[in-house]
């Protein structure tokens, strides 16, 4: 757990982030947005002391970070950044290593590591682990990128704009995977974005920061239906929200016993993703089709639409 | 000439070389013979060198390589024509030296003239041309270098060269010789080694404190410009009141003229390329990268000798390429001060007016920079083969 307590940072006059106080729940993922210059980064670069902050403090599992030597505090708190970082001089192998080999690991338990992580992100390590940085794609890169990251199992994971270099098509693909592993490790991660899409896939909550301030900290649907201020809900886009609120429930929460004819839709898929689908195919329902294949009911339009307003 | 004919296209290069060649076999002179080491010489064409049978000889070797070099265009062909060309006629020079020498005389001097040069340049430029167009890797041009020294040791060693008039230079002060190497090496690499202790450190505070930047390359590049004996005389002033003062400079060997000003001299010519490269080499780490490696935990000393060192490094050797090449040749003045070096020769031989005695400290001086330039070279590609983005 993150607890973030009246955080603070100037540069002479200007104050960059004013006094932010939140929390992060373990094995939660934390997304923060706001405009450019609105303090984001900065927020995340004082969890890792890059930058140390003007007054203060940050608690991770109750432990002051202040009270930790700051490299041995980065070696416990995975970082990616835009561009990633990677070493170009140095094999993919080598990259992911390298925090286990700042804490000593031997030889063959970092060998298995990187073998494992490479595994977990569909690289194959007899084609991969030798290749040097310059010889991936940027979805590759991407993916060493994090891998490096989580090498040494940090329970925190900062991760600002990690997705930003990358093509719509790979990007949704990157966060879908990111959410897969995270389910499977339990990782604890603040992310960075300012793309608001990539927010309400990604965020168990949601923190929106504007001219240094933190204006609301809460999960995705209550950003949408009770904005604490004009600026969030210019922000999450006045015309998008019922769309977006839709996103955020899944068919099974719609499904009403009954008959419907057509191509079942599956019970894990998001209401947005079935409006979508009986508005394409021009039908009122559809059947719901749970992970086993059995159809266990339908989906409406009128049913979904429930799901698009706050008064439900 | 024609500039082409049916069935094959005339090498354009290969065609100048061919011209180069055709000259230096027909109109210019292959060997001068003089009397005695500092007398004009008279020159000898290459038929007039050579016992008849040997003359044709090289005659028709020379021939077939300027042939080959005009119509034939596959390089491995071409390099083995250099190579046969070097093979007939470096050795050649040596017999003309044996042939043009009469018997018992040791006062008789036959030196290579204006056509074994030009022929020598002729497979040189053939050699360059094929290798180039091998597109041969840092080692496969390492090994080309060793080649080419392995030979020219074997004509050294074999005594193929023994009755040139520059190995009789050479023999008359063979213990001299190896000194001077000695110590030219010394004023090379030593002076090299201090701007490395001194600019490395120096580029890294310039890197950290951009403030310092251009203060401090503005006055190295002032130090560049002075002229080099120049340097020497404004440096022989303090050093002699150093030596007169303090007596454990005088007993370290400090004094105004000799080695010690020559090495200061060299050193401070040496700190700018080192220190600029050394700025730009870690002014390029890309910043992200940097980002990263701090992000992850390593402290600024690791940043620094795993992250930063490694990437900079193929600009810092081409700052060590430069100031190696250029201290192999600016030694050489070290000898008008009491550096000594191959630049004692070169001096001594003006004074004597024995030009023979002028290319024995010469000849070394350039292949020492020639060698070390290709031997960097091959570094820097070696260095920037891993470290590319």
């Amino acid at each position: 757990m993150i607890e973030i307590e009246r955080l603070t940072k100037r540069y002479g006059n200007s104050t960059v982030v004013d006094g932010v106080t939140m929390r992060v729940e373990e094995g939660s993922i934390a997304v923060v947005v706001g405009t450019s210059g609105a303090g984001k980064s900065t927020l995340l670069r004082m969890i890792n002391r890059l930058i140390e902050p003007t007054s203060g403090r940050v608690l991770i599992d109750g432990q002051d970070t202040m009270s930790v030597p700051e490299d041995e505090l980065r070696h416990r708190i995975g970082y990616v950044i835009q561009g990633y970082g990677l070493f170009p001089h140095r094999t993919v192998a080598e990259n992911i290593a390298t925090v286990p080999r700042l804490l000593g690991w031997n030889r063959k338990r970092i060998a298995d590591r990187v073998e494992e992580l490479l595994d977990l992100y569909q690289l194959d390590p007899a084609e991969f682990a030798n290749k040097y940085p310059h010889e991936l794609s940027g979805g590759q890169q991407q993916r060493v990128g994090v891998a490096r990251a989580l090498a040494a199992r940090p329970a925190l994971l900062l991760m600002d704009e990690p997705f930003g270099a990358l093509d719509p098509v790979i990007r949704a693909k990157a966060q879908d995977d990111l959410l897969a592993i995270q389910r499977r490790l339990g990782t604890t991660i603040v992310l960075v974005t300012h793309d608001m899409e990539e927010a309400f896939h990604l965020g168990d909550r949601i923190a929106v920061m504007d001219q240094a301030r933190l204006l609301q900290y809460a999960p995705p649907a209550e950003l949408l239906t009770r904005p604490a201020e004009a600026f969030v809900e210019r922000l999450v886009g006045s015309a998008e929200r019922p769309f977006r609120l839709l996103s955020l429930s899944t068919v099974r929460d719609a499904t009403e016993p009954g008959p419907a004819s057509g191509e079942p839709i599956e019970a894990s898929a998001n209401l947005r993703e079935a409006l979508s689908r009986l508005v394409w195919c021009g039908r009122d329902a559809l059947p719901v089709a749970g992970a086993d294949g059995a159809v266990m009911g339908r989906v409406s339009i009128d049913g979904i639409l429930r799901f698009g307003r706050p008064s439900r | 000439m024609a500039s082409s004919r049916k069935g094959f296209r005339l090498d354009r290069l290969g065609g100048v070389i061919a011209v180069l060649i055709g000259l230096a076999l027909f109109a210019a002179p292959f060997a001068t013979y003089r009397a005695n080491r500092i007398v004009s010489g008279e020159p000898r064409m290459l038929l007039d060198a050579l016992p008849p049978g040997l003359a044709s000889g090289v005659l028709a070797a020379a021939l077939a390589v300027a042939v080959m070099a005009a119509t034939l265009r596959a390089a491995p062909v071409r390099l083995a024509a250099a190579g046969l060309g070097f093979a007939a006629v470096a050795p050649a020079m040596g017999m003309a030296a044996l042939f043009l020498t009469p018997e018992g005389n040791t006062f008789a001097r036959v030196s290579p003239a204006f056509g074994f040069w030009l022929l020598m340049l002729a497979f040189g430029l053939l050699v360059a041309d094929s290798l180039t167009r091998l597109r041969l890797g840092p080692w496969g041009r390492l090994a080309a270098l060793g080649v080419a020294a392995a030979f020219v040791a074997l004509l050294l060693l074999s005594g193929a060269w023994s009755g040139l008039s520059i190995i009789k230079e050479y023999a008359a002060r063979s213990d001299s010789f190896w000194r001077e190497a000695g110590q030219h090496l010394l004023l090379a690499l030593g002076s090299l080694s201090a701007a490395l202790l001194v600019g490395l450190p120096t580029g890294l505070l310039c890197h950290r404190l951009p403030r310092l930047r251009s203060g401090t390359l503005q006055v190295l590049n002032v130090v560049q410009t002075v002229p080099s004996i120049a340097l020497f005389g404004i440096l022989m002033v303090p050093l002699g009141y150093l030596a007169a003062t303090v007596p454990l400079a005088a007993a370290l060997g400090i004094r105004g003229i000799g080695a010690a000003p020559a090495l200061v001299a060299l050193f401070l010519y040496s700190l700018l390329p080192i220190v600029a490269n050394t700025v730009v080499g870690l002014g390029q780490v890309p910043a992200a990268v940097v980002e990263a490696a701090r992000g992850m935990g390593l402290s600024p000393r690791q940043r620094l000798l795993q992250v930063e060192l490694p990437l900079a490094l193929p600009v810092i050797l081409a700052g060590v390429r430069i100031v190696l090449v250029q201290n192999l040749g600016l030694a050489t003045v070290a000898a008008l001060i009491g550096g000594g070096g191959f630049g004692t020769f070169v001096f001594q031989g003006i004074g004597q007016t024995a030009i023979d005695l002028v290319l024995l400290g010469a000849i070394p001086t350039v292949a020492l920079a020639f060698a070390a330039a290709v031997v960097l070279d091959a570094a820097i590609e070696l260095a920037n083969g891993t470290s590319h983005d």
